[in-house]
């Protein structure tokens, strides 16, 4: 089974070969091969009887990500769609895409999505599918941004982008918790054991990632929003993507685990209501859009909501009516976006307010649309199978019981919202058909003449039709090998159903039949009610929600970041100084760590005190002076006063050394300060000075605290009786410092040399190519 | 055998010597440090592959016998990070010559760059703890006369703050282990885990142990001592900056790793709890910054600050799940911001500006070079199969084994500001009308700066999907870090 899932990608490494010779042999044909080839792999799947298969193929054991593939029901139909629909579409391609293009680059994206996107719903291990989910958001980012010249569609990308790994990032969230709480990697494992999971403290943080996760990649309100921009990408991607696959993955997830999750009452509240909000959201916007490809971008949010919705509802029913669906929505939207690409392809535009009457001009095309539009309005006819699944959507609706009061206010508020949203996608259904098909032709507005497509383009969204046809007459054709299983495998339980056309005169039909009353009112008369956008949403826009945090997010962290970023040492030295003296401090009281014991401590001598408090005033003058030569003389009494211990404490070669470095170091500072400017020209604020004399003062308290309490708490001997020991006895010499610094530690030595080397190649660099650069 | 651990230091220190005797022979120079940054590589797998098999290589330097001499300690981890240290450095110096100008190259880049590949080595192996000040001074040292190297205004007026602030913490690294030193009397980490162990890090050990972390923190870049960082990492050429963005930070952060898993491991419930909200401000702070701007060189610079939060994180959790996840981001991140330092380099070179406002339609002139940079931004990102995905995965899972789901959730929305931060870059930079920039007809060839390029990503992807091969390993060195005792006893043998 990995062959067929990892033959998309295989193929996309030869594709930009063979895109070389794309004038003469245009590569779409290659790329229809392939997903026909998957999809009668898994047709075969079928024969004698199907039952669910799993098979291992060891990838990375030992973090216990492996791919996984687990072929059921609800995989099945996925897989099905996938390779199906990808056949098509990429026939499609061939008309649809000139040579021109950079054919090379769609197919290899397109081949990545359709490898990805069977990979996503054949995992069984979670990590393999979080991979799958994150390269299906790429494929799509890299595919709406196809035609990168034009800002919408970079636009449209970065927004797709943002927002499905947003989601995908939270449910890899909800997939490590749920890894952590059970211990495996397996969907399957983790609904065997979805006990531990439902009574884990964390399950309500766990549901919302997850959650966030599907409704995002699915478009749910209020995430919805960027798959109306997504339709910059090319008509096929638009179809196959963005209506038929890739949106229903969050379906597909929610599906997957709703054997575990459909028992929580939350899982219901929020599943049920955000998919009915988005139902009746996307179904009301879409009339108001003016492109074709917008008003079935947001038809397909609603569709998507309605699926949504019914994974909610949990019941046997709706979990049928949501498998059914999913796989009439894929045929007849399917087509219809192919219609509205031939639209687009023969007329040069997709807007509605110049379209009209194509129906003489494009009378195949046409009759397309003519059945995925009312199969899509859930028109009552027998041979329409958006019919069936729309009926069954109303049944499901009205048999909801909610347990606990929000979860019942939810079920009672249902099937209204149902009918509403029912009602306007009626109404966007007939206004996308003989908006474009029917009333005045205005040919003047087109941008070409308008003709009839060639007949490979009519090809897949024929088939689609004639699939819409098929399963509306035959509807249990496809409902034993098909619906069932996907519907069992979500339930849990037997799910299987029969589908009648005519279940006798019911409540569920009075609904459909409102709908279509009130629909056909509402179609008629969009011009008298329009003005209504207005005010619902009105100036209110996601869009614009959208647009604020992403250019905010930018523009309040350059406004931050240059806050404090501002290049002054003096105040990074402040806010490095003030954190380790808050944080030092704190661990000193946590701690308990200050000490101080005075037993261990010699007498002071009067010559030490004098030495000392001279010190101490001159460290205290270098502060005070505002004169740099004055400060850096001052300083060289410091230096003086410290060889002058290192005498007192008989270390005359310490004492030697530093009264050298201190001369040294004295001199060529005063022949540096003589070119500076003097110290007082910067003039400090008072708080400035304030916070510079308590971090000062802080951190001078700090180290001292340290250093009394280190000396406190000599709990061990030191090593160095072991070098007073020895350095005679193995180092031959009797100054043991010199051992020390030549043997014992002359690794130290060695390579303190060696920043003394760099440091003179470092300057003698800059010099040099100073002058060179002048010459 | 033991004398191999100090090879990795001796024979980059002695390139670097050499080289300085003929720096004016550049087609010398590029020959004798590619020569010599292979062998290194090669002796850095080899020192890897048998102290996997043999164990640790303990060398006692000049034969002064632990705790007194110092100690130069290959151990599984320190190997590791000598091994990525030398790929990283075997692209820099194939990179180098078509990056650097000629005068630059003349003087002592090679030197520069062998003595910083030294030092950095040196603080991976070494087993003492001033030795350990003494490389980060080499290494300091070394990226001092990096950083000024061909001498530009801005170069010299952020490196003044980089060694500034650097040059105050190593003051306040020597003052500390003084300090140590007065308590336990030693300064062989070895033996100070010993004996920290022994009056199990009481009193004024802990605060010794937080100035510590506040040194390594600073060369770390971690939240809030990183000032110094994004600047003083753009003004350098292209190659430099990416043996900093890949090297200096990974010091660091190797240091507190290696310090508050051997040493101070008694204070977890202190230490390691403040270290996790420090990762957490790290990753924020750290990815507002990269947001903040059009440079597409600071925007790889800021970058680096919350890959260090990852990696803080990881130490801050404590478990050996986190531990790996650390040790595999280290690996990770050493290669991938080689990876990206490198391929600005070559973006600013092809569209003649850093202004992401004024490039754009790239990829049409270059797509190999956007490609890369494409896949290289994912990696970066933690997407799957890539390498930073296996890390950050194991931070995730350190993370909510352990309940702590406030920085996981930080470390889930900082992995989406990378990737904005980043994907604009594509977006702005490579997208577009191609004839939007206006570049010279005859365009350069970049081959020369992407094929080093491309065998380094092609390691981060190769560490992403073929985890298999490395993850055993990277397992079996955190459990081996989280068990102090497997280091002291290699030392402090009988």
């Amino acid at each position: 089974m990995i062959l067929p899932v990892l033959l998309p990608f295989i193929i996309a490494i030869f594709i930009p070969f063979l895109s070389k010779w794309k004038e003469k042999f245009h590569t779409g044909i290659v790329v229809t091969i392939v997903p026909l080839i998957i999809f009668i792999y898994f047709a075969s799947f079928f024969a004698g009887g199907f039952s669910a298969v799993t098979k291992t193929y060891n990838w990375v054991p030992s973090l216990n990500m492996n791919l996984v593939f687990h072929l059921d029901g609800l995989s099945l139909l996925f897989v099905l769609l996938i390779s199906g629909i990808g056949t098509l579409v990429a026939l499609y391609s061939i008309y649809y895409l000139h040579t021109t293009e950079n054919l090379g680059n769609f197919y290899v994206y397109f081949l990545i999505f359709m490898g990805s996107m069977l990979g996503l719903v054949l995992s069984d291990n979670v990590y393999a599918l979080y991979s799958f989910w994150e390269f299906t958001s790429l494929s799509s980012f890299l595919l709406i941004g196809f035609w990168n010249h034009k800002h919408a569609s970079r636009y449209g990308a970065l927004k797709s982008m943002l927002i499905t790994v947003f989601g995908g990032l939270s449910l890899l969230g909800a997939l490590v918790f749920m890894h952590s709480i059970t211990g495996t990697t397996s969907i399957q494992q983790m609904l065997a054991d979805s006990e531990a999971i439902l009574n884990s403290e964390f399950f309500p943080l766990i549901l919302i990632l997850l959650l966030l996760g599907a409704f995002t990649k699915s478009a749910q309100f209020p995430f919805h929003i960027w798959l109306p921009d997504a339709m910059e990408a090319p008509t096929p991607v638009s179809a196959y993507l963005h209506s038929a696959t890739m949106v229903k993955a969050g379906l597909f997830l929610v599906a997957r685990f709703s054997p575990m999750l459909s028992s929580s009452e939350w899982f219901f509240i929020i599943v049920s209501s955000f998919g009915i909000l988005t139902l009746c959201w996307g179904s009301y916007m879409a009339v108001r859009q003016t492109d074709l490809k917008g008003i079935l971008a947001f038809s397909t949010i609603s569709q998507l909501g309605m699926i949504m919705a019914m994974l909610g509802f949990g019941t046997k029913v709706a979990v049928f009516a949501a498998m059914f669906h999913i796989l009439n929505h894929a045929t007849f939207k399917g087509s219809l976006f192919m219609v509205a690409g031939i639209v687009d392809h023969e007329t040069g535009t997709r807007d509605i307010r110049k379209l009209g009457g194509l129906m003489n001009y494009l009378p195949m095309t046409a009759t397309l649309a003519m059945f995925g539009v009312f199969s899509m309005a859930g028109f009552p006819l027998p041979f329409l199978n958006g019919f069936y699944s729309k009926e069954m959507f109303f049944l499901s609706s009205l048999d909801l019981s909610g347990q606990g009061d929000f979860a019942s206010i939810v079920a009672s508020l249902v099937p209204y919202l149902a009918v509403f949203g029912s009602i306007f996608t009626f109404v966007y259904s007939m206004y996308f058909f003989f908006g474009t098909f029917r009333g005045r032709a205005n040919l003047g507005k087109l941008p070409k003449k308008p003709h009839e497509a060639p007949v490979g383009m009519l090809i897949s969204p024929a088939i689609l039709v004639l699939l819409v046809v098929i399963i509306g007459l035959f509807p249990s054709f496809i409902n034993e090998p098909f619906i069932s299983h996907a519907a069992t495998a979500v339930y849990g339980a037997d799910a299987s159903k029969d589908i009648y056309f005519w279940h006798g005169f019911n409540l569920p039909l009075i609904m459909s039949l409102t709908v279509v009353a009130f629909g056909t009112i509402l179609a008629l008369t969009i011009p008298r009610w329009s003005s209504v956008y207005s005010y619902v949403p009105g100036v209110l826009s996601l869009n614009k929600a959208y647009d604020f945090t992403v250019d905010k997010s930018v523009s309040f962290s350059s406004k931050l970041t240059r806050g404090y970023m501002n290049g002054s040492l003096a105040l990074y030295m402040k806010l490095i100084l003030g954190a380790i003296i808050l944080v030092s401090f704190a661990f000193f009281f946590l701690t308990d760590g200050f000490a101080i014991d005075t037993s261990q401590l010699a007498s002071v001598t009067t010559i030490e005190l004098i030495v000392a408090v001279t010190m101490a005033i001159a460290a205290l003058g270098t502060i005070f002076t505002n004169n740099r030569i004055a400060a850096i003389l001052i300083l060289g009494v410091v230096g003086y006063g410290l060889s002058m211990l290192f005498i007192i404490y008989r270390a005359p070669d310490l004492a030697l050394t530093q009264l050298i470095i201190e001369t040294v170091t004295v001199a060529l500072f005063l022949l540096v300060f003589y070119h500076l400017p003097s110290l007082n020209s910067r003039g400090e604020s008072k708080p400035a000075k304030i916070s510079n004399w308590i971090i000062s003062i802080g951190f001078g308290l700090l180290v001292t605290t340290v250093a009394i309490s280190s000396h406190s708490s000599k709990w061990f001997d030191s090593i160095s009786s072991y070098f007073v020991e020895n350095s005679y006895k193995l180092g031959g010499g009797d100054n043991i410092v010199n051992v020390i610094l030549v043997d014992m530690r002359g690794l130290d030595t060695i390579f303190e040399i060696t920043v003394l080397g760099l440091a003179a190649m470092a300057i003698y660099s800059l010099i040099k190519i100073k002058n060179k650069k002048e010459e | 055998m033991s004398n191999l651990a100090i090879l990795p230091i001796l024979l980059p220190f002695l390139a670097g010597v050499l080289v300085a005797f003929f720096h004016k022979n550049l087609i010398a120079s590029r020959i004798f440090s590619i020569i010599a940054t292979v062998i290194h590589l090669a002796l850095t797998i080899f020192i890897f592959m048998s102290v996997q098999e043999s164990g640790t290589y303990v060398l006692e330097v000049g034969g002064w016998e632990a705790p007194f001499g110092i100690v130069i300690v290959a151990d599984p981890l320190s190997a590791l990070l000598t091994m990525t240290t030398a790929v990283v450095a075997t692209a820099a110096v194939i990179y180098a010559p078509k990056s650097l100008s000629r005068i630059q190259e003349e003087f002592y880049f090679y030197s520069f760059f062998f003595l910083l590949i030294a030092g950095v080595n040196g603080a991976f192996l070494t087993g003492d703890l001033f030795n350990l000040f003494v490389f980060f001074e080499v290494l300091l040292m070394a990226s001092y006369g990096l950083i000024v190297l061909g001498n530009g205004k801005a170069q010299l007026r952020e490196s003044l703050k980089y060694i500034l602030i650097n040059l105050f913490s190593s003051m306040l690294f020597v003052t500390t282990i003084s300090f140590l030193y007065s308590v336990i009397g030693t300064v062989n980490m070895a033996q100070a885990a010993e004996r920290v162990g022994e009056v199990e890090q009481q009193g004024v050990l802990t605060v010794i142990g937080i100035l510590l972390f506040f040194v390594f923190a600073t060369k770390a870049a971690v939240f809030p001592l990183y000032y110094w960082l994004p600047s003083s990492y753009t003004v350098p050429n292209a190659v430099v900056s990416a043996l900093f963005g890949a090297l200096l930070t990974k010091v660091g952060v190797y240091s507190i790793l290696r310090t508050f898993t051997l040493i101070f491991n008694y204070e977890v419930d202190l230490t390691h709890t403040l270290f996790i909200y420090l990762a957490m401000f790290t990753m924020i702070f750290g990815v507002i910054g990269a947001l903040s701007t059009n440079n597409v060189k600071l925007i790889i610079a800021y970058n680096v600050i919350p890959a260090v939060g990852f990696m803080l994180m990881g130490i801050g959790i404590f478990t050996e799940t986190s531990i790996a996840g650390s040790i595999y981001y280290l690996v990770h991140d050493m290669i991938i911001k080689a990876v990206l330092f490198l391929l600005i380099g070559a973006v600013t070179y092809a569209a003649g500006t850093s202004d992401l406002k004024k490039m754009g339609g790239l990829i049409h002139h270059y797509p190999v070079l956007g490609w890369m940079f494409f896949l290289s931004t994912l990696v970066l990102a933690g997407i799957p199969p890539f390498s930073g995905f296996i890390g950050k995965l194991l931070l995730l899972q350190g993370g909510l084994n352990q309940e702590e789901i406030l920085i996981v959730i930080v470390a889930l929305i900082s992995s989406l500001g990378i990737l904005f931060s980043m994907i604009r870059i594509f977006i702005g930079g490579f997208w577009g009308e191609a004839d939007i920039m206006d570049l010279p007809k005859q365009k350069p060839s970049l081959a020369a700066m992407t094929w080093p390029v491309g065998i380094l990503l092609s390691l981060s992807i190769l560490l992403g999907v073929g985890a298999e091969m490395f993850y055993p390993a990277v397992s079996s060195i955190a459990e081996y870090v989280m068990d102090p005792e497997l280091y002291i006893e290699s030392v402090l043998k009988e």
